[in-house]
Formats: structure tokens, C-alpha cells, sequence
């Protein structure tokens, strides 16, 4: 379709540069100089200004002797000039009209994106249409929850704010959670969240408002992450960086095997504990079960200088290698959970599923809701199904 | 898929041109016809290819296709239809690309309303432009393509700069680049002019049109320009001799002397050598602009692009256009023949001092403007050359010719009695000096140099007045004949007439809203109360309101004259969130007397919000409003005497005929 479409083009491209060549003999051959026919004019012009009272009879009389001697010497000049010769000149033209398509198609095969292109803008379009159906929902509920007699229900409200969190609409999302907070019964959750909504409207500034939502959230929970985080934030913007990240470290020791805002904590302590000169930490000394020796660093930048294949004999030596020590320590979960990984990767499946079972079997006595009991799960079911 | 075909359009109209670049010039050389002619449909099927090209550009700024790279970055879905389309012109590639449609355009316009050019001088200036045309496309396609891609492509645009999102700012370029871009087909004229080896009175007749529509639109451009940053910007200025606003108005300045130049060479086969040099200078200096402006080079509120990979090609096409040019004019230039002889006065003299004068207040421009440039780029050091410069080295240097003006049409060609003239204008002198002791008696204060720019404003008025009267013979005929005799004038003459009065009415403009200017910015709450120009403004307070893609703080202020209500004024100031910027919407009270311009800038502090305390700024500027109307006046004029598509000659005067009885020549 867009080959037809450039192909078209292409065509009256060659037709407009061989437009002489298509329409030769048909016009007038006119190649008289038009200077002269000027300056008869330019006298016939001087006499209508004169017959106008434009200019004066003798003004008149001195402009035609001018314009008589222009004529003159003019064609004194051109006479000089001698016939032209007007050869063929055919070839000129159709290699004008061979260099178009060839100069054209040739850049436009260097340069042009020809496949593609109208299927991202659809795709563009449907995900704007998403977003609009998201926000068109969330009008309605809107409308819905500002309708009811008694102001709406704490749950619809909170999935108002939630979804204007999510469309970027902080601003929307501080006065759908405020409803909530302005309630009775008001959870630690609310407070941190609004804090969030109005922290993220202004740009991650704290304002006065902001702070007294954090307070009122940690006051409720302590425990609650989210206002621990947030409390953190607004140290740091009060110039007590060393508090905010004494305070990041301490909720982290407190924590019991791993959560998901751990990673979130631990990058914030570090890029504030840089600043103040603190060592980094790291996520595997307060989740120890995610820790395990992988390879070294020696052993990665080896690899990066690496052919192809001596890149995937490498990878399967350190799979071996693990596989060995793992023999020997067969309690060691996480290194399980990696092998199996990397079998994975390198499309060992039964190797895989083995690896997983081991793994599997390990995490009999982890609590229910260790995240890696799904991971595994997960896995299997997609190794085997 | 149509950007696709956007960008074959171009790679063919590149091909073309490269074709109309050789063929047809070639042909003007051996004396093909058929290759001569080959410039007719290669010049009209390169405008149908870059149209091609930038309506596939306008359709995905109005789609909002942000695969193309250019309409990511330059717009967004929320936007306004009209400055979607406007946003096709408003980045650096969209207007390159605007600036070849003109260019091509013009081309074709020379193919098919040409037919009286002669083959061999059409098909050269139609290489000559093709040679322009190369140019422009291959930097297009190579460093700055319109229609890269951007995949994946992102959910919404950057927005285009919220302070170009102006109606008057959308019109500004096209108009500007009408200007610019027309001035290549007077080029191109020239050089086809210098490589045949003829320029002729009929050489000017058929270029006469095409510099005169150019001249209109630049003007316009140029006046539409000032009149936005006069609304826009919120500084209650209409030119700050920006580096950005000088390049298009040297143009201009040679521009005009050009258009005055090539009357000579159409009427007296005179001055032939110095139309080419301007028609080349006028179009380099157009080219040094669009380099000044797209190389980004210069930091101001136009400058987007900053890429030195492209500077450095535009400096390759100035330096090769510009040296070709003026190296093939040294070179020809001499074998020139020399036109109609004339005396020290005449109207040819009078001409030959409005050159020389435009000539040289372009120069100073020039310096002006490249000077800081230089400076930065060889000692590092940081200067600017602003307003203070110009005022004293630009305005004396025009003064004369205002008054150079009011004389010039009074001259007979050739030779011309300079006692008599005087004699002419005596009225017209004692009423200026009346009328400047008069303003000078109303304003009591200000700059000489303001009173004597009014006194040769009044003068260039009276006089241009007074010899259109003469032309009618108006007090010395029934009214009836001066009416016939008045339509009995070549419509030329009338475009003349109004011109240079347009011009003397802009000078009242420029003098009255610099000298006599009134300003004041003050902090204000609610009820404060300002007195100016015989106003008393009280400040109400300000709005919080919502707008298609921003919110608006808008102030109130209600304006008072011994005690009763004037008028209200609601100046604005705009937040775009997304592009997270600001503009000022100022608020005017217009009328011909003056203008009463508030602006609100900033709150006066942080929480303004609670207290209302606003930054104003007010200005009361008299006879502003005389710049757009000189303004208009002056693209008026241009298009009366486009109109006119009589040969015009210029009838010498002899040496017997009494001064005090004949009218003098058109």
C-alpha cells in the first residue's frame, strides 16, 4: 500500500521532469526577445500620460527620444548576437527524468521508515482511549459519591483517590482522600495516603498541610511504612538528614522478612546517606533470606570481554558451579531459587522444574506470605503449563 | 503513514529541484528551448511536492501523531485546534519547511505569471532559484527532517511554547517568511540578470512586481511581529532592537532602498549596478537572518534551535550564495552599460541619497547586531548592544532622510530647480515649525530629538499632501476635474502618496509612545489606587479561572477620569501546566489618542494568594496605536502600485521648460 502510494508519486514526479518531452511540437515557439516589445509599450505609454495631462508635451517629445534610442541600441546589440543553435538535446531529458526516481527511491531507502508507523499511532490512540475511559469512569464515580446523601462511602471515595494518583491528578486525589481523613474513624492508611497525594501535588515539597497529615498517620500507626517514608522526606526537607536516615535504617531493622517497600527504603537511606557521608546499605543484610553468593565481580567483567560462545560455556560453567556447591549445601533456598532461574534462562526446563521443587520443598516452614511461595508457583505453573 | 509519504515528497522535490538546477540553465547557455522549458513544470511540480510535504506535516499536528518526532516534541493533544496547525510553523524543522514552500512557491508563481518574461532570462532566474531550493532541502532532509520518527511513541506532546500560542505569533512567520523568502526570487532575478550580461529598464519592469509583493509582506510581518510583542510579552514595548527583530528589518531597510533603486532602472535605465547589489545584499541578509535565527546562535524568546551541526551548515549556504553572488557581481558588474545621465539635483539624485542612506543605516544594524556575536565568539566577552546604541546612531542617520522624502517626489527627472521646490514647500515648512511649537507647547518636556523626529514627520505629511494636491491641481480646479484628474493618476502614484504619509504617521507612532511614555510598576492589594496620565486606577483584586489548557490569575482594575468610570481592565496572567510556564495576557484600553496598558507580572509574594498582593505594571503610551496604522498605510501603498500594471516611464525634463509652471513628472 505505502510502496503503490510512493510509486504513484514517483510517477508524476517523472511525468512533470519529461513534461516537455510529452508535450514538444504542441507548444508556441516563442523565443523572440521581449525587451523591445517593452519599450514600444513604454512609448505608447508616454503618450497616454500625455493625452492625460500627466506629463507635459515637452517632457513628452524628450521621453520618446530616450526610448527611441534605447530601441536602437538594442537592436544594434542583438543583431551582433548571431542565430543560436538549438540542437535535440532528447537524452538530457530522459536522463533528467531516469535521475528523479533513482535519487528519491535511493534516499528515501536510506533514510525513510517505511514498515510501521500507522499501527503505533492506533496503538496510541487505543491507550488514549483507555485513559479517557478511566477518567470518564472516574467522573462518574465521582458524581456518584458527591450525590449520596450521606457523602458517599469511605471505600468509593478511597478508590477515587487512588485513581486519580494513578491519571497523575494529585491535586483531585488530595480532595478525594480529605474527604475520607475528615471522617470519623480516619485510619493510619487515609492520613499517609492523603500525605502522599499532597506531597506529589506539589512537586515533592512538604508543606505545612502535608506535615501535619504525616504526623497524623504516624501518630495512628507507627508502623505504618508509607507515613515512616513520608516522615523521613519531610525530615530531610527540614535539613535533619541524618534523623531521616536514621529513622529509614531503624524501620528497616525492625522489619521482619522481606517487604516489598524495603527496596523503596533502602534506596532512599542511601542516596540521602551519601550526602552525609554514611555507607551505603544494603537490602541483604535486613532480608537476609534474599541474600546468597552469586558471582563475582571479576566474574561479570570477565564475561563482558567475551565471544558468544565462550560467554554461554562461561554461564553454564558458573551453572555448574552452583549446582555442585548446592549439593553440598542443599538447605541454601535463594541459591536454589537462582538455579532454577538460570536453567530457566538457558531453556533447561526439566533441570528448572527440579530446581523450583527443591526450592519448593525449602519454604515449607516459611510463613504464608513470604512473596517467594508465589514467585515459585508462578514459575512452575509456566514451566509446566 | 502519511508522514511517509511527507518525507518522499521531499527526497522527490529534491530531485527536481537538482534537475531545475542544471536543465534549464544549460538550455539559456546552448539555446535549447526544450530544456529552457523544462524550468515551467519542474518549478511547479517542486511546489507540489513541498505541499505535499507540509500538508503531511500539518495532518499530524492536527491528528496529534506523535510518532513523528517534530509533533512530540512541538504539541499535545489538549491543544487548541488553530495552534495545532500553527504548531506546524512554530519549530525549527516545521519552519524550514515553511520557509522552502514559500520558496518554491514563488518559483512557480515566476512559471505561471511569467509569460511575458523572456525564455532564456526565465529559465536561468528559475535555475538560480532551484539553486536556493537545493540547498534548503538537502539541509532539511539531512540535519533537520521533519518527519523523523519516534517509536515507541509517547502518550502526549510537549505542548508548544504556551507564549507562541498567540494568534498573532501564528501568523507572524508566514508573513515574515513571505517576506524573507520573497526577496530569493529578486536574487535569483539578479544573478540570472548578471549571468545573461543584460539589465534593462524591461529587466526591472518584470522584476518590479515580485520585489514590491515581497516588501508587502515583510512589512506586514515585521509590524505584525512588533504588534505581538506589544500584546504578548507584557512589557508594553514594540521593539527592543532584538538581534532576532534586526534581522528582519535589515532586509527591509535594503529592501526598500531596492524597491526604490529599480524604479530608476525602469524609468531611466539608471542605477543599474546598484539594484543588483541590493537585490543580492536584500536576499543575503534574508539568508543571514533565517542563520542568525536557526542556528541558534542567539538566545532570545525566538531562538528554539540550538544544534551546531546545523550553524554550520547554513553558514556553508551563506557563504556560498552570498560569496557566488557578490564574486559573479565584481566579475560582471563592470561590463554594465551605463544608464541615463543625470545632475546633481534631480529626482534621480534624490534617490541615489535614500540608497546611500538605507544603505548605511542597514550597516549600522548590521554592526550592531553582529557585533556582540563577534566579540563573544573571539574574546569570550558577553556584551550586549541594545536600544541606547541604536537610538543614537540609527534615528540621526534617518532623520535626513525624512525630511530627503518630502522633497524627493517634488523633483523632475534628470535635472531639477531646487529654488523652485523650496518655493513650493514654503507653506508646508511654516506649518510644521507651527505645528512642533504646538506639541512642544502641550507637552512642555522631553528630547529634541523627539521634536525634531515630529517636525520631519509633519513636514514628510504636509509635503506628501501637498504634491498629491498639486498632481490634482486641487485648489486651482473645480472640485469635479481635481476628482478626474485625481482618477486619472497612475494608481503607482497614489501607492507612493500613501506610503510616505503611512510612513510619517508610523513616526508620530514611534515618537509619542517613547517620549512621552508613562509607566509605572507597583505593588497592589485590592482598593489600591494609581494615578497616571490623568487616569486613576483602582486595583479590585484578582480571579482564579480555567482555560482550555491553562488557568488564569485574572486582576481587575477599574479606571477612572475626574471621578467617572472610564473603563475596566482585565489583564491576565496564564499557567500552562504542562508546558509548566507562564505568559502575560496584558489588558488595553485602546484608543487613537493613546494606549492604557496594564499587565499584572507576578504576585508580590509567595502568598499572594491570601493577601492579593499583585505586581502591576502600567503604562500609558500616547499615539501607539499610529505605528499599525502607518504600518498598514504602508502595505497599502505597496499594494496600490502592485495594482498598477502599467509600464512606467520617467519623462526627462528639458533644459528650456519654466520651473514654475509645469507639474512634475510621474
Amino acid at each position: 500500500m505505502i510502496w503503490a502510494g510512493f510509486g504513484f508519486m514517483t510517477l508524476i514526479a517523472v511525468l512533470f521532469a519529461a513534461w516537455p518531452l510529452l508535450a514538444k511540437g504542441k507548444g508556441v515557439v516563442a523565443t523572440e526577445d521581449g525587451t523591445s516589445a517593452v519599450l514600444v509599450d513604454q512609448l505608447d505609454e508616454v503618450q497616454r500620460d500625455h493625452e492625460r495631462g500627466v506629463i507635459s508635451e515637452g517632457e513628452a517629445d524628450a521621453a520618446r527620444m530616450e526610448i527611441k534610442r534605447r530601441i536602437l541600441a538594442l537592436s544594434r546589440k542583438t543583431s551582433d548576437a548571431g542565430p543560436q543553435s538549438a540542437g535535440d538535446g532528447n537524452a538530457a531529458m530522459y536522463l533528467a527524468a531516469l535521475f528523479v526516481p533513482i535519487l528519491a527511491i535511493g534516499y528515501y531507502s536510506i533514510n525513510g521508515t517505511p514498515v510501521s508507523s500507522s499501527r503505533a499511532l492506533e496503538a496510541l490512540q487505543a491507550e488514549r482511549e483507555e485513559e479517557q475511559k478511566i477518567a470518564d469512569l472516574a467522573q462518574k464515580l465521582f458524581e456518584r459519591l458527591t450525590s449520596e446523601p450521606n457523602g458517599g462511602q469511605s471505600d468509593g471515595w478511597m478508590l477515587l483517590g487512588q485513581t486519580y494518583m494513578r491519571m497523575g491528578k494529585h491535586s483531585d486525589a488530595v480532595q478525594a482522600f480529605d474527604v475520607i481523613t475528615r471522617r470519623e474513624g480516619a485510619t493510619s492508611e487515609t492520613w499517609s495516603r492523603l500525605a502522599e497525594a499532597l506531597v506529589m501535588a506539589e512537586a515533592g515539597i512538604v508543606t505545612p498541610r502535608a506535615q501535619s497529615a504525616i504526623d497524623q498517620a504516624f501518630r495512628l500507626d507507627p508502623a505504618n511504612p508509607a507515613a515512616a517514608f513520608y516522615m523521613a522526606v519531610s525530615l530531610e526537607q527540614a535539613g535533619k538528614t541524618k534523623d531521616a536516615h536514621d529513622l529509614l535504617i531503624s524501620r528497616l531493622n525492625e522489619a521482619e522478612g522481606f517487604a516489598p517497600w524495603m527496596e523503596t527504603f533502602v534506596a532512599k537511606a542511601n542516596r540521602i546517606g551519601s550526602e552525609i557521608g554514611r555507607a551505603p546499605v544494603n537490602l541483604a543484610s535486613f532480608a537476609p533470606m534474599v541474600a546468597g553468593p552469586g558471582p563475582s565481580a571479576d566474574d561479570v567483567a570477565a564475561a563482558g570481554d567475551m565471544t558468544e560462545e565462550d560467554r554461554s560455556a562461561f554461564i553454564r560453567s558458573m551453572v555448574e558451579r552452583l549446582a555442585s556447591r548446592l549439593e553440598d549445601e542443599p538447605d541454601d533456598l535463594e541459591g536454589w531459587m537462582r538455579l532454577a532461574n538460570a536453567y530457566t534462562v538457558l531453556g533447561e526446563r526439566d533441570n528448572a522444574v527440579s530446581a523450583y521443587e527443591k526450592a519448593s520443598a525449602l519454604l515449607q516452614n516459611a510463613p504464608e506470605t513470604d512473596p517467594r511461595r508465589q514467585r515459585i508457583e508462578r514459575a512452575l505453573s509456566e514451566l509446566k503449563g | 503513514m502519511t508522514p511517509e509519504f511527507g518525507h518522499f515528497a521531499l527526497a522527490l522535490a529534491l530531485a527536481l529541484a537538482l534537475v531545475q538546477s542544471v536543465l534549464p540553465i544549460l538550455g539559456a547557455a546552448r539555446g535549447n528551448l526544450m530544456w529552457m522549458r523544462s524550468a515551467r513544470a519542474l518549478s511547479v511540480a517542486q511546489l507540489l511536492f513541498v505541499g505535499l510535504a507540509f500538508a503531511a506535516l500539518m495532518r499530524a499536528f492536527t491528528v496529534s501523531d506523535f510518532t513523528v518526532l517534530n509533533v512530540a516534541e512541538n504539541s499535545h493533544s489538549l491543544k487548541p485546534m488553530l495552534y495545532k496547525v500553527a504548531a506546524t510553523w512554530g519549530s525549527h524543522e516545521g519552519s524550514l519547511l515553511l520557509w522552502v514552500l514559500i520558496l518554491t512557491a514563488f518559483g512557480a508563481a515566476v512559471s505561471f505569471f511569467g509569460s511575458n518574461i523572456p525564455e532564456p532570462l526565465k529559465a536561468r532566474t528559475l535555475s538560480v532559484q532551484a539553486w536556493i531550493s537545493v540547498g534548503f532541502l538537502s539541509f532539511m532532509l539531512l540535519t533537520s527532517n521533519p518527519f523523523e520518527r519516534l517509536f515507541p511513541p509517547p502518550i502526549d506532546g510537549n505542548d508548544l511554547n504556551p507564549l507562541l500560542q498567540d494568534v498573532g505569533l501564528a501568523m507572524h512567520p508566514p508573513l515574515l517568511y513571505l517576506g524573507y523568502v520573497g526577496f530569493s526570487i529578486v536574487f535569483s532575478f539578479a544573478v540570472a540578470a548578471l549571468l545573461e550580461g543584460r539589465i534593462d529598464t524591461a529587466w526591472a519592469r518584470w522584476v518590479r512586481p515580485w520585489t514590491l509583493a515581497a516588501w508587502m509582506s515583510l512589512t506586514a510581518g515585521i509590524a505584525l511581529g512588533s504588534w505581538w510583542a506589544y500584546y504578548e510579552l507584557g512589557w508594553g514595548g514594540w521593539w527592543f532592537w532584538d538581534p532576532v527583530e534586526n534581522v528582519s528589518f535589515m532586509p527591509w531597510l535594503l529592501g526598500t532602498a531596492l524597491l526604490h533603486s529599480a524604479i530608476v532602472t525602469e524609468k531611466r535605465d539608471a542605477f543599474k549596478s546598484w539594484t543588483i547589489l541590493l537585490a543580492i545584499l536584500t536576499f543575503s541578509l534574508s539568508l543571514l537572518g533565517t542563520f542568525v535565527v536557526r542556528s541558534g546562535l542567539l538566545t532570545s524568546v525566538h531562538a528554539f534551535a540550538v544544534d551546531p551541526e546545523r550553524g554550520l551548515y547554513i553558514l556553508m549556504l551563506l557563504a556560498l550564495s552570498i560569496g557566488g553572488s557578490l564574486a559573479l557581481f565584481a566579475w560582471r558588474a563592470p561590463m554594465m552599460e551605463a544608464g541615463g545621465l543625470f545632475k546633481p539635483v534631480s529626482r534621480e539624485a534624490g534617490l541615489l541619497v535614500n540608497n546611500l542612506i538605507l544603505a548605511a543605516a542597514t550597516g549600522t544594524v548590521l554592526f550592531g547586531t553582529l557585533y556582540p556575536l563577534f566579540l563573544e565568539a573571539v574574546t569570550g566577552d558577553k556584551i550586549s548592544v541594545g536600544p541606547p546604541f541604536f537610538n543614537a546612531s540609527f534615528i540621526p542617520m534617518m532623520l535626513p532622510l525624512v525630511f530627503v522624502m518630502g522633497l524627493g517626489p517634488y523633483l523632475s527627472w534628470k535635472r531639477a530647480d531646487l529654488a523652485g521646490v523650496f518655493q513650493r514647500l514654503r507653506f508646508v515648512a511654516i506649518l510644521s515649525v507651527l505645528g512642533v511649537l504646538a506639541i512642544w507647547y502641550m507637552t512642555m518636556g522631553g528630547p529634541v530629538l523627539a521634536y525634531l523626529s515630529i517636525l520631519l514627520a509633519i513636514w514628510l505629511f504636509l509635503a506628501t499632501l501637498r504634491e498629491w494636491a498639486l498632481r490634482i491641481r486641487l485648489f486651482d480646479v473645480s472640485f469635479k476635474e481635481a476628482l478626474r484628474r485625481a482618477r486619472n493618476l497612475p494608481r503607482a502614484t497614489h501607492g507612493m502618496t500613501m506610503a510616505h504619509a503611512g510612513l510619517a504617521v508610523a513616526i508620530f507612532g514611534f515618537v509619542g509612545s517613547s517620549a512621552w511614555k508613562s509607566e509605572q510598576v507597583v505593588f497592589v492589594g485590592p482598593g489600591s489606587n494609581i494615578f497616571i496620565a490623568g487616569f486613576d486606577v483602582t486595583f479590585e483584586g484578582v480571579q482564579r479561572l480555567s482555560g482550555p489548557n491553562y488557568f488564569a490569575d485574572r486582576g481587575t482594575l477599574v479606571v477612572r477620569r475626574d471621578g467617572e468610570i472610564v473603563t475596566m481592565l482585565y489583564p491576565e496572567r496564564r499557567t500552562f501546566p504542562v508546558a509548566q510556564s507562564s505568559t502575560t495576557e496584558s489588558a488595553i484600553r485602546s484608543t487613537l489618542a493613546g494606549d492604557l496598558y496594564a499587565s499584572i507580572a507576578a504576585p508580590a509574594s509567595e502568598d499572594a494568594e491570601e493577601s492579593g498582593a499583585w505586581t502591576l505594571r502600567i503604562l500609558y503610551e500616547p499615539l501607539v496605536n499610529f505605528i499599525w496604522i502607518g504600518s498598514f498605510m504602508l502595505v497599502l501603498g505597496g499594494g496600490l502600485s502592485l495594482s498598477d500594471r502599467r509600464l512606467r516611464v520617467g519623462a526627462p525634463r528639458r533644459r528650456t521648460i519654466d520651473a514654475t509652471t509645469s507639474v512634475p513628472a510621474e
